[in-house]
């Protein structure tokens, strides 16, 4: 390598840190936030979701339900129980009571509604309490009347600036089509696409989805699971609480049953 | 538990060289004149020298040394010292006792920045030493106060004397019984018994002296082995601070009521940051032209501890607050004061450290864009039917405050 490139590498990295540059063969290194649920942290994005950097769960269709938002509620819930959280909620789907029957400690979250569809405000809301100190953070972006990408575009860029700076995890639930500027920002994306109702007893109890890491800058993408995100009774918090509210499910994607039509499902 | 005593110079002394530093390094006696039946407050190093004792005649002091100069005591430029020295030892320390001339501090634990004792004992006292400008203090450490004091009094200016926990009785042993705190009738009674040290005393066995000395035979029996549990005496803080501004006249233009209220604000502020205190509650009131006052308050997200925590917080009640006419005063109020930097954190939560700041980010996103922009859920203790009665939203306070 010539003294004239070695010194101006050296200048870059002064200038903006170690981090800025690295060499194409080198994975990022990124610090993780184990989830506790095994097929995530051992499948899907191994040790965890990537501290620092912007996880997104994306819809794979923009008709019926995805899973995403009760996927992020439960990963909400999880880290409720060790850590504070914030809770964008752009979407207006949260339940308070939902997520307290996902076994969350309701008074370490914080919900923050800024707005329906006000993503800029959302977004910019986000990055104050993640400046301030939040080490977990997820913003559940909706589906209707979806802002023009120029006006929340540079508050999405900010956050993330900001949840790098301060090593925080990051978690957007997106619609689909998912945006160019949440593609571009995201460091793990899992798309989620589901695969049918689990019933029992012909009552709903919860959701199967599969869900594909498309992107991946902190490990190998392609990687694919069925998850059951199971609805946890309500009025029975202390059932719920413990158990996990993610779990691989014993069925293969060929016994899934079809996704019913008029099925409303949250997320 | 682990104790700190620090001995330094007389408060009343320091202050008094404070006002007239061209007295340092001569014989000085506070207390007032020598005419005075009051007894001598403190002494200089070079009055002490001359045989003068804090508690003598200010006659017999005059007596003893005819060259002292003769300073009555200021005992409010004394209360401002200690408050300056409580609220820079408060930032190191959780709990902190200010007295004439010494101090003590709870130790326990582990500081989060001196993780060795000796380190953290070496920070308080140049601390002790930057605010005082008297000299290094004599430190002691142990875990007990009586057994810390006798520490210090065994250490010299500048150096620090630790008693190992378990060695505190040891280290009693052959000290005299004129150190004892007690009734000199009773310290009487223990040398007519032929007990001439400390360690002699702690060989008797409680039922003995108690025998002897009844409940304070029991007492005396720890103190000697150095088993006594009294802590630390935390004096309260103030519980509340105000200040009013009178306008020139009856004024309805809110940018005069908000300057007004920055005006007020910035001075409890500074007031609270120079004694290391922060606020619970803070309270807005106007005072109407020909009408009742009005006023409105609230809990800060966290303790509000300096001019912008503060400000967040009236800002937001300027909002609330709307004069029915003329207003001719307007006054802020900052009470519920603690001290700024003994919060107690959670142990269970990684991350507290940062609580006070997401708390204010909160309130300041509340003040912008409404309250219902952040909150947070709380189950309802009586749910009811509805699935949304299951919940209710509240202010996101830290607990600290509540």
């Amino acid at each position: 390598m010539p003294d004239s490139l070695s010194a101006a590498l050296a200048t870059l990295r002064r200038r903006y840190g170690p981090q800025a540059l690295r060499r194409g063969d080198q994975q990022e290194a990124a610090e993780r936030w184990p989830t506790g649920i095994p097929i995530l942290d051992g499948v899907l994005m191994p040790g965890g979701l990537p501290r620092g950097r912007i996880t997104v769960l994306a819809a794979s269709s923009s008709r019926g339900p995805s899973g995403r938002l009760t996927l992020l509620q439960s990963l909400v819930a999880l880290a409720s129980r060790s850590r504070d959280v914030g809770y964008v909620d752009l979407a207006g789907t949260l339940d308070p009571g939902f997520l307290a029957d996902l076994g969350a400690d309701l008074h370490a979250c914080l919900v923050l509604t800024p707005g329906h569809d006000r993503w800029e405000r959302g977004l910019a809301m986000a990055r104050t309490l993640t400046g301030a100190g939040m080490p977990w953070m997820g913003v559940a972006l909706g589906e209707q009347d979806r802002p023009r990408t120029a006006l929340w575009e540079h508050a999405l860029a900010a956050f993330a600036e900001t949840v790098s700076k301060r090593g925080a995890v990051g978690v957007i639930a997106a619609p689909a089509p998912l945006a160019a500027p949440l593609a571009h920002a995201s460091s793990l994306t899992l798309t989620c696409a589901a695969a049918g109702w689990q019933r029992a007893h012909g009552d709903v109890t919860g959701l199967r989805v599969r869900v594909t890491t498309t992107k991946s800058k902190v490990g190998a993408p392609g990687a694919e699971a069925m998850l059951l995100l199971r609805y946890p009774r309500p009025y029975a918090v202390a059932e719920v609480l413990g158990l996990p509210s993610v779990v691989a499910p014993a069925l293969s994607i060929a016994e899934t049953e079809p996704m019913p039509a008029a099925a409303v499902a949250p997320g | 538990m682990r104790i700190l005593c620090a001995l330094h110079a007389h408060l009343g002394l320091v202050t008094a060289l404070q006002r007239f530093p061209e007295l340092h390094g001569e014989p000085v006696i506070v207390g007032g004149a020598p005419e005075l039946r009051l007894p001598v407050v403190a002494a200089s190093a070079a009055a002490r020298a001359a045989g003068v004792r804090p508690g003598q005649p200010l006659r017999q002091a005059q007596q003893l040394c005819p060259a002292a100069a003769f300073v009555p005591i200021d005992p409010a430029a004394v209360t401002r010292l200690r408050e300056a020295v409580c609220a820079t030892l408060l930032r190191l320390a959780p709990a902190v006792e200010v007295g004439d001339d010494e101090v003590f501090c709870d130790i326990s634990g582990r500081h989060v920045q001196h993780l060795d004792e000796a380190a953290w004992a070496a920070a308080i006292a140049r601390a002790l030493d930057a605010v005082l400008g008297a000299g290094s203090p004599a430190v002691g450490m142990a875990g007990s106060r009586f057994v810390a004091r006798m520490a210090a009094m065994r250490s010299g200016p500048g150096r620090i004397r630790r008693v190992r926990p378990a060695e505190e009785a040891a280290f009693l042993a052959p000290l005299p019984l004129e150190v004892l705190p007690i009734d000199p009738a009773m310290a009487a009674r223990l040398a007519a018994f032929g007990l001439d040290c400390l360690g002699a005393v702690a060989g008797l066995s409680p039922a003995d002296l108690q025998r002897q000395f009844g409940p304070e035979g029991i007492r005396l029996h720890r103190l000697v082995r150095g088993e006594e549990t009294d802590g630390v005496h935390v004096e309260p803080a103030a519980q509340m601070w105000s200040e009013r501004l009178v306008l020139a006249g009856p004024v309805g233009d809110l940018e005069v009521l908000l300057q007004a209220a920055r005006h007020c604000t910035e001075t409890l502020g500074a007031r609270l940051v120079e004694r290391g205190l922060a606020a619970a509650t803070v309270t807005l009131e106007y005072e109407v032209e020909e009408s009742v006052p009005i006023a409105v308050a609230e809990v800060a997200p966290a303790p509000a501890g300096n001019v912008p925590e503060a400000w967040t917080v009236v800002l937001g009640l300027l909002g609330r607050l709307q004069p029915p006419g003329p207003v001719t005063a307007v006054r802020v109020e900052v009470a519920q004061l603690e001290p700024a930097g003994g919060r107690q954190t959670d142990l269970l939560r990684p991350g507290d450290s940062a609580r006070d700041a997401v708390a204010l980010a909160a309130g300041r996103l509340r003040a912008r864009f409404g309250e219902a922009a952040v909150r947070r859920p709380r189950l309802a203790l009586d749910p009811g039917d509805l699935p949304e009665r299951r919940y209710v939203w509240e202010a996101p306070v830290v607990a600290a405050a509540s």
